[in-house]
């Protein structure tokens, strides 16, 4: 039950981050659905993705928190509330089919009893070591970009 | 309860509000949405192949969902310097105008 209810809190939230007008509204639902996401990984036994979920979406929805309030402009009318609510019902719609249908199918149990530590370091280790470089190139772009930008 | 319908259900609302919203900050909200129907996917498949493979791969995706988020950001920073908009329409229009400017000179 606690599943079905999680999945229907991520769906309406979503639904909101996107209809939502004011950023800062907006985020604070990503920040829901995000949280929604977690509990949802937690309790299918996936805990290192929860706490990298975790980790990752609060440097994300702080960041998008600042840029919300910096950027964006106020809108010119408010959208009344009859309208989210609404779409908060649309959303509770668009969450049944994936509680109440099912496209599934049995999955082969082919697990090799490999830990998560050994899956990471000795058979991904090239993908760890490159996407490392990956971001550590993008931090390096995006400094460079926004150096260029500030002394232009 | 079947996450892959819930998956693509978030995959949903993401591409509708990729293609209906016109400020930067939504369109990367849209894109977080995108990216976390897509990490359900993993969790999904994870736990009904190798889970601890799974969750590895996972851990990798959410690195390159980092960077796209960090490049929308710093793109949407610098068109909010320059031209003190976010609205991709407007930003459009300028485009638009400056290209016609350098091909009348």
């Amino acid at each position: 039950m606690i599943v079905e209810l999680l999945a229907v809190g991520l769906v309406v939230s979503a639904c909101l981050a996107v209809y939502l007008d004011e950023a800062v509204y907006s985020v604070a639902s990503l920040a829901c659905a995000f949280i929604f996401l977690t509990v949802l990984y937690a309790l299918n036994d996936a805990v290192f993705v929860a706490v990298f979920q975790l980790a990752v979406g609060a440097g994300t929805l702080a960041v998008l928190f600042l840029a919300g309030e910096m950027l964006s402009e106020k809108p010119n009318k408010e959208k009344p509330l009859r309208n989210v609510f609404l779409v908060g019902v649309l959303a509770l719609v668009l969450a049944f089919p994936s509680i109440f249908f099912s496209v599934a199918v049995t999955p082969a149990n082919v697990s090799s009893g490999v830990t998560f530590g050994r899956a990471l370091w000795d058979l991904r280790a090239v993908d760890v070591i490159l996407q490392g470089l990956v971001i550590l190139t993008v931090v390096l772009g995006i400094a460079i970009v926004l150096h260029e930008r500030k002394g232009a | 309860m079947d996450y892959m319908i819930l998956s693509a259900t978030l995959l949903a609302i993401g591409v509708y509000g990729l293609l209906t919203k016109r400020h930067l900050v939504k369109v990367l909200i849209s894109i977080e949405l995108i990216a976390m129907g897509a990490s359900m996917n993993f969790v999904l498949l994870a736990s009904s192949l190798d889970r601890a493979l799974g969750e590895a791969f996972l851990i990798l995706a959410f690195s390159t969902d980092t960077c796209v988020t960090a490049i929308v950001l710093a793109l949407l920073v610098i068109a909010a310097k320059k031209y003190g908009t976010c609205d991709i329409r407007k930003l459009a229009e300028i485009a638009e105008s400056g290209r016609g400017e350098s091909k009348n000179d």
